[in-house]
């Protein structure tokens, strides 16, 4: 469970976040919309602390996140990242991408991380691109190999930062639908998006991000089809 | 035959040749202990921390600004002062690691901070520390884009390895030994011909063993493609 309370951070003189309050259950997918600047990714990089906070409590598995004492890389093996930008490593082809965490931070065999590339590279469709560099894939590729990289490291919860719009247009489907397939397994994830169709198909619930805070938040289907506050509807008009 | 000859004898290839080897020896051995230094100065000015980015700042502007010629004298007198008195080769090798290592890290933190900041809250996001990520993430990505300028840096080194005759460095580097055969024939353009030759062919022997090694990285994108 991940358990957001009071949560507020400034980037000098700019309050991206004014008091976030927010819980996401085990086996949860919550998209989280709304304009740029509205501190969705902030929210998203404070949760594995990329970012630190200035006020406020975040709880991962019932560990404070921001305590000065928590081991942040290891808490951070728990968490998946994928980014807008694909981050892919370009000096290591994608099997190696994808093992290189397993073997380096968990203490895998060459063989072990390597079986384990495979099993979650074909897991995503890149099954015969084991040994391309990321200069020899498509957007959309890379940011599968992005997806599979994190999922090599059995994270309970996954964090998606815009996944989807660095890319062009008809790359976006296959890389929604790998989203898909995780939903369906169940696994854990907070995802910043502009696809509301999408956001209203596989999560269960859906924030409305405005000025920092929570603006609305509520079933997907419920927020995205019959919004409540003229803010959430005006966004929604705009996008749809 | 005289003693003393008037043209160009075996021996003094044989003198050209020991002072190319020890010009080379200079090269390779002052371009690692100064890479190794230069890479953690450009380290440390890459870690954040202002005040060591203004010190380590200082080091390099004060080493690139004062002549080599300089800096040999300097160093060599001052651990004579110093009741060190040490071979010119040792002090030679000594001024000449320092000398690069300011250089090697200009090119050292260029490499780091080219690394996008994403690229490593990526590999932070995989639970990677500190050190992880920047040993198997930013250093193999800056030093693919880097190798070139440091490149450069070492043959321009092995040409600052001829100012190690001011300290009278016995054998002598390839200059000095074409300059004391050029005193003794006379044939000035000839001789440094051929010293010129000399470095041109050890230049090129880095240079292949660089893009050899370089290739190593890229080759295997071209068999997968």
């Amino acid at each position: 469970m991940i358990k957001i309370e009071g949560l507020r951070k400034s980037f000098g003189a700019l309050e991206v976040l004014k008091g976030i309050d927010l819980t996401v259950n085990k086996g949860e997918v919550l998209c989280m919309i709304g304009g740029s600047g509205s501190g969705k990714s902030t929210l998203l990089m404070c949760i594995n602390a990329l970012e630190g906070i200035d006020f406020g409590r975040v709880e991962v598995n019932g560990i404070d996140v921001h305590a000065p004492g928590t081991d942040k890389n290891k808490l951070r093996q728990k968490i998946g990242i994928v980014f807008q930008q694909f981050n892919a490593f370009p000096h290591l082809t994608a099997w190696e991408n994808v093992a290189l965490a397993p073997r380096r931070v968990l203490g895998q065999s060459k063989a072990e991380s390597r079986e384990l590339a495979e099993y979650h590279l074909a897991h995503v469709g890149l099954g015969d691109k084991l040994d391309h560099f990321p200069s020899q894939l498509s957007g959309g590729q890379q940011q599968r190999l992005a997806i599979a990289r994190a999922l090599a490291m059995k994270p309970d919860y996954m964090l998606l930062d815009e996944v989807t719009s660095a890319l062009d247009p008809e790359l976006v489907g296959e890389v929604l639908d790998t989203l898909r397939l995780l939903a369906e397994e169940g696994i854990t994830m907070i995802a910043v998006t502009h696809e509301i169709p999408f956001a209203r198909e596989v999560s269960d619930r859906v924030a409305f991000f405005h000025e920092g805070v929570i603006h609305e938040i509520g079933a997907a289907k419920d927020l995205i089809e019959n919004p409540q506050l003229p803010r959430t509807q005006k966004f929604l008009s705009k996008i749809l | 035959m005289n003693s003393f000859s008037m043209t160009f004898t075996v021996n003094d290839f044989y003198l050209m040749l020991q002072g190319a080897a020890i010009t080379f020896l200079l090269t390779i051995a002052s371009g690692f202990f100064g890479s190794l230094l230069g890479f953690l100065i450009g380290w440390g000015r890459a870690l954040g921390y202002t005040w060591l980015y203004y010190l380590l700042s200082i080091y390099i502007e004060v080493i690139r600004s004062v002549p080599l010629l300089i800096q040999f004298v300097l160093y060599n007198s001052f651990l004579a002062i110093a009741g060190l008195p040490i071979d010119p080769f040792v002090s030679g090798l000594i001024t000449l690691s320092v000398y690069i290592s300011a250089y090697v890290a200009e090119v050292v933190t260029a490499g780091i901070v080219g690394v996008p900041l994403t690229m490593i809250k990526a590999a932070r996001g995989l639970g990677m520390s500190y050190l992880q990520s920047f040993r198997f993430v930013v250093v193999p990505i800056g030093a693919r884009s880097v190798l070139p300028s440091w490149t450069g840096l070492m043959l321009g080194l092995m040409k600052d390895t001829s100012l190690i005759a001011v300290l009278g460095a016995s054998p002598p580097e390839l200059l000095r030994s074409s300059q004391i055969i050029i005193t003794r024939i006379q044939e000035p353009l000839a001789i440094l011909i051929g010293a010129g030759a000399f470095y041109f062919i050890m230049c090129y022997v880095i240079n292949m063993a660089v893009q050899r090694y370089e290739k190593s990285w890229t080759s295997r994108r071209k068999v997968t493609a």
